[in-house]
């Protein structure tokens, strides 16, 4: 068969369109996760059995289950529940998803500080929050960037599931497209194509960062 | 939560459970395969092979397994591949599983000391002989945690097959709420299943790291 990359051309604003919603998804419950996540870990590492349980538990569970549950989950009970539209529903799953994988990247830069920077803020009568937000999470950054960085990319690509919610975002229009141009080879290839130079401008994006939060000597 | 919807999905959902399980299986024999052969042509002394690697890693890691699967079930019918819905899956899936597993691989094969392949050249085996008695095994260990983790992700993204319409746990769970509207009990009943289910390759994934520890 012939193909017919001006079908691309022709939906190109509409495929925008659904990048634009993909983007929003992304950086809103990444948002979400990051906030959530740092929570968590700090949670992990209370002083209180009871608080580092819950903070275990909500890590077991969410990522034990697949985010598409999860994303019914937010939508079809949570979101019916206090009236939110699908993209709303969406950021919280995602945002409750990424959380838990979050959670586990910054407690492991947290830990990799020495113990000593903590000992040494103690010796100088600083208050654990104090530390925490003034030394030893300043310097856990160089550490979590790399693991951060590659699970957000994750993070963009599982905003795809979205779709099963009924969010029109990049895979929505473009399947919505593809069935109404029969012409699935060119759109899913656009789509990819979108796909992969977003995930590359993270993995520059990566780099970058690294290279400026690296030690200088 | 009505607990009688509960225990009237439980049975409805598990009849999806075999579908859940076999994609999981082949995608992750089929993806373990590829992967080994992605990650030795990586290391190989060709740059062709070695680029044919980097390309289908860059490729296929940076595209949602979503879209893979789209591609697999919409977009090959045209040019006169067709698939059934459970095939299609297991397509995806499968390149998926060989993109990430073959890093995985790699990294455990380059993990082990340089020392010991040239004691082995020294020794007269072949590079073959060596990857596959000395350097494999002992790279194993390195592979594990990370390999059990891609296969928990892989096993959890079995889910996605409900949107090429093969009839796993979740296709049917979606049956039943779109059926009598209630969505709390059937959800919670897959959630819970899932849970089991990784919470399964979990404690097998530390035996497996357990049973392959160096002794000392």
């Amino acid at each position: 068969m012939e193909l017919d990359w001006g079908v691309v051309v022709r939906s190109w604003d509409l495929l925008m369109q659904g990048t634009w919603v993909t983007l929003v998804l992304f950086f809103l419950s990444l948002l979400l996760g990051t906030a959530l996540g740092l929570i968590l870990a700090l949670m992990r590492m209370s002083q209180f059995r009871a608080v580092r349980w819950l903070s275990l538990g909500y890590i077991w569970v969410f990522r034990g289950i697949p985010v598409l549950v999860i994303l019914f989950f937010s939508f079809f009970v949570v979101g019916r529940r206090l009236g939110l539209t699908p993209v709303q529903a969406g950021i919280l799953g995602l945002g409750f998803s990424a959380a838990a994988y979050k959670a586990e990247i910054i407690r492991a830069g947290i830990l990799s500080v020495d113990p000593g920077q903590a000992e040494a803020s103690e010796a100088l009568a600083m208050s654990k929050r104090h530390y925490m937000r003034r030394v030893i999470i300043p310097q856990s950054i160089r550490v979590i960037i790399p693991t951060y960085m590659s699970n957000s990319i994750l993070v963009l690509k599982v905003t795809s599931v979205a779709v099963a919610i009924g969010i029109v975002e990049l895979t929505g229009i473009t399947r919505q497209l593809s069935n109404s141009t029969t012409r699935p080879i060119e759109l899913f290839t656009a789509a990819a194509g979108i796909y992969v130079f977003l995930t590359t401008v993270l993995v520059v994006l990566q780099e970058v960062l690294e290279r400026r939060f690296a030690l200088k000597t | 939560m009505d607990w009688e919807v509960v225990f009237e999905s439980v049975p409805l959902i598990w009849k999806g459970a075999g579908a859940t399980v076999s994609m999981f299986a082949w995608a992750l024999v089929i993806g373990t395969a590829g992967a080994l052969a992605l990650a030795l042509m990586r290391l190989s002394a060709s740059k062709a092979l070695q680029w044919f690697a980097i390309g289908f890693g860059w490729l296929f890691r940076g595209i949602p397994l979503l879209i893979l699967l789209f591609f697999a079930f919409f977009a090959l019918p045209e040019i006169g591949i067709l698939f059934s819905p459970f095939l299609a899956a297991i397509v995806g899936f499968s390149l998926w599983t060989a993109a990430y597993q073959a890093e995985v691989i790699r990294s455990g094969i380059i993990a082990v000391p340089p020392g010991q392949s040239e004691a082995s050249e020294a020794l007269g085996m072949t590079k073959w002989h060596y990857m596959r008695r000395i350097v494999l095994p002992q790279g194993l260990r390195i592979m594990v945690p990370p390999y059990t983790g891609n296969a928990i992700t892989l096993l959890k993204q079995t889910s996605l097959a409900t949107l090429v319409t093969v009839p796993e746990m979740t296709l049917l769970t979606q049956r039943i709420f779109s059926n009598n509207f209630k969505f709390i009990e059937p959800i919670f009943v897959l959630a819970m299943i899932y849970l089991a289910m990784t919470s399964v390759l979990l404690i097998l994934s530390v035996a497996v790291e357990h049973a392959v520890s160096l002794k000392v």
